[in-house]
């Protein structure tokens, strides 16, 4: 009688054994795996005109074509702003994954700039930080001559500085969020009352259209209220398409500038009337150095 | 009696799991070749298992894990084409067929089973080469994917440079579990 149910016993487990054994075949492949960095949170470096927390991948330098058009307000004498156009042309160079550095110069305010891009903190997904954390700084250099109206100048009158922290979430595969605080300082102003130091709080998303289109708009309210008399927040709406190495934008903003300190803190036009420029970003990518 | 009966289930368990072959490093790599651009990622993050017991074989790769190299044909394979965070990985398994456990040398095998990838699972018939390496199986096989059959689209401005079915080779090393 012991004997039998012994026999069965073994059975049992012998037969629960081999039943395991063809199922969890698959298990092996459970075995928990790292969080995975979340990425392509936006498409291009750039919203709009503000910095995402996309980088240059490293030993990629990207190459940035902008134009920014006349007031589409100027009507057909001005072809709606196509007669006025101005450029930016940028060049960014992944150091490394995270790190950019990179120069531009704007033919607004032939203006130069020199910028460093460190996304220091990634989201990731299964585990990890729910958000990423980009720091972006800029040292601008104004390179008009100076007026000839007897008041002295120096060459550390023509540097301004823009620092600010990108803090962006990928929502799902469409839909991606950012708020982008950030900080302005002018070694001079143009009027004796503004001041030197102005802050902004900006907030951007991307919405994917299908995989080769999105749609993305940019906020950006400017500190201390009450702002000043003629100064207004940018705001900017634009399409990027993607084709290959390319990514084209294509916006609408009421922001002449194409650097930090001119579309955050010197916007004179309004979108309630009309005053408006379109604008477009091209986004050339090249490997030069090694991954 | 008992400790008996402890042992020999045991020994079988043991005997079980010998049965069993793995690992976390296959290598698999994939090529699409158009006369404009060759394009080629590699992942060595595959992990295989065998069972040579019941024959089943399963394969799954981390489409993550595929690098390429440049930085943006990386980000365009999982953003516009694996739609990665959405099918985080493609997996085979199926069943071996015609193999000899105890022949020595590579043999020709066929693999009868499943292939998933972005969400889309296939009946497939795989052809490679097993062989018994004493400590475990080295497999080998090449095999092609088309594109369309996993709806992965390839819009038109890129047809020229990506092919629509893409080669892929696989090495994996074995080892008793």
């Amino acid at each position: 009688m012991m004997r039998l149910s012994q026999a069965a016993l073994v059975a049992l487990l012998t037969l629960s054994l081999t039943a395991s054994a063809q199922d969890d075949l698959m298990d092996f492949f459970d075995a928990p795996t790292g969080p995975e960095v979340v990425t392509s949170t936006f498409k291009a470096g750039r919203i709009i005109n503000v910095q995402s927390p996309q980088t240059s991948g490293r030993g990629e330098v990207n190459f940035i074509i902008a134009h920014r058009f006349g007031r589409i307000s100027d009507g057909a004498y001005a072809l709606w702003g196509l007669d006025n156009a101005q450029m930016r042309m940028g060049l960014d160079f992944g150091v490394t994954d995270q790190l950019q550095v990179g120069i531009a110069r704007s033919s607004f305010g032939k203006t130069l700039e020199a910028n460093a891009k460190w996304r220091f903190l990634e989201q990731k997904k299964g585990g990890g930080s729910p958000i990423s954390l980009t720091g972006y700084s800029v040292w601008m250099r104004d390179g008009l001559r100076f007026p000839e109206d007897g008041i002295e100048r120096r060459g550390v009158h023509r540097l301004s500085y823009v620092h600010q922290i990108v803090i962006a979430r990928k929502f799902s595969p469409e839909f991606s969020l950012a708020v982008i605080p950030s900080l302005v300082h002018r070694n001079l102003v143009d009027q004796p009352a503004r001041p030197n130091d102005a802050a902004t709080v900006g907030f951007g998303f991307r919405y994917k259209l299908n995989q080769r289109l999105s749609v993305n708009g940019e906020y950006h309210v400017l500190l201390p209220r009450p702002i000043q008399d003629g100064l207004h927040n940018s705001l900017s709406l634009g399409l990027d398409i993607e084709t290959g190495g390319h990514v084209f934008q294509l916006h609408i903003t009421n922001s002449r500038g194409m650097f930090e300190r001119s579309f955050l803190t010197e916007t004179y036009d309004r979108w309630q009337d009309g005053e408006l420029y379109f604008g477009f970003n091209i986004n050339r990518v090249f490997q030069v150095g090694k991954r | 009696m008992r400790l008996f009966l402890l042992l020999a289930l045991l020994f079988f368990g043991t005997s079980l799991q010998a049965q069993r072959f793995a690992t976390r490093e296959a290598h698999i790599a994939f090529l699409s070749e158009t006369p404009i651009e060759d394009i080629r990622a590699e992942s060595r993050e595959a992990s295989a298992i065998f069972d040579a017991e019941t024959g089943q074989l399963a394969f799954q790769v981390p489409i993550l894990s595929f690098h390429f190299p440049k930085a943006l044909m990386e980000e365009h394979f999982n953003e516009n084409y694996m739609e990665t965070e959405r099918y985080p990985k493609a997996t085979f398994r199926g069943q071996v067929m015609d193999l000899d456990l105890s022949a020595d040398g590579p043999q020709a095998v066929r693999a009868t089973g499943t292939l998933e990838m972005h969400g889309v699972a296939v009946e497939r018939d795989i052809t490679g080469s097993m062989e018994n390496t004493g400590s475990g199986w080295r497999i080998e096989a090449a095999f092609d994917v088309p594109c369309a059959d996993h709806d992965i689209a390839i819009p038109k401005v890129v047809s020229e440079n990506i092919a629509e079915v893409i080669g892929v080779t696989l090495n994996a090393n074995l080892v008793a579990q």
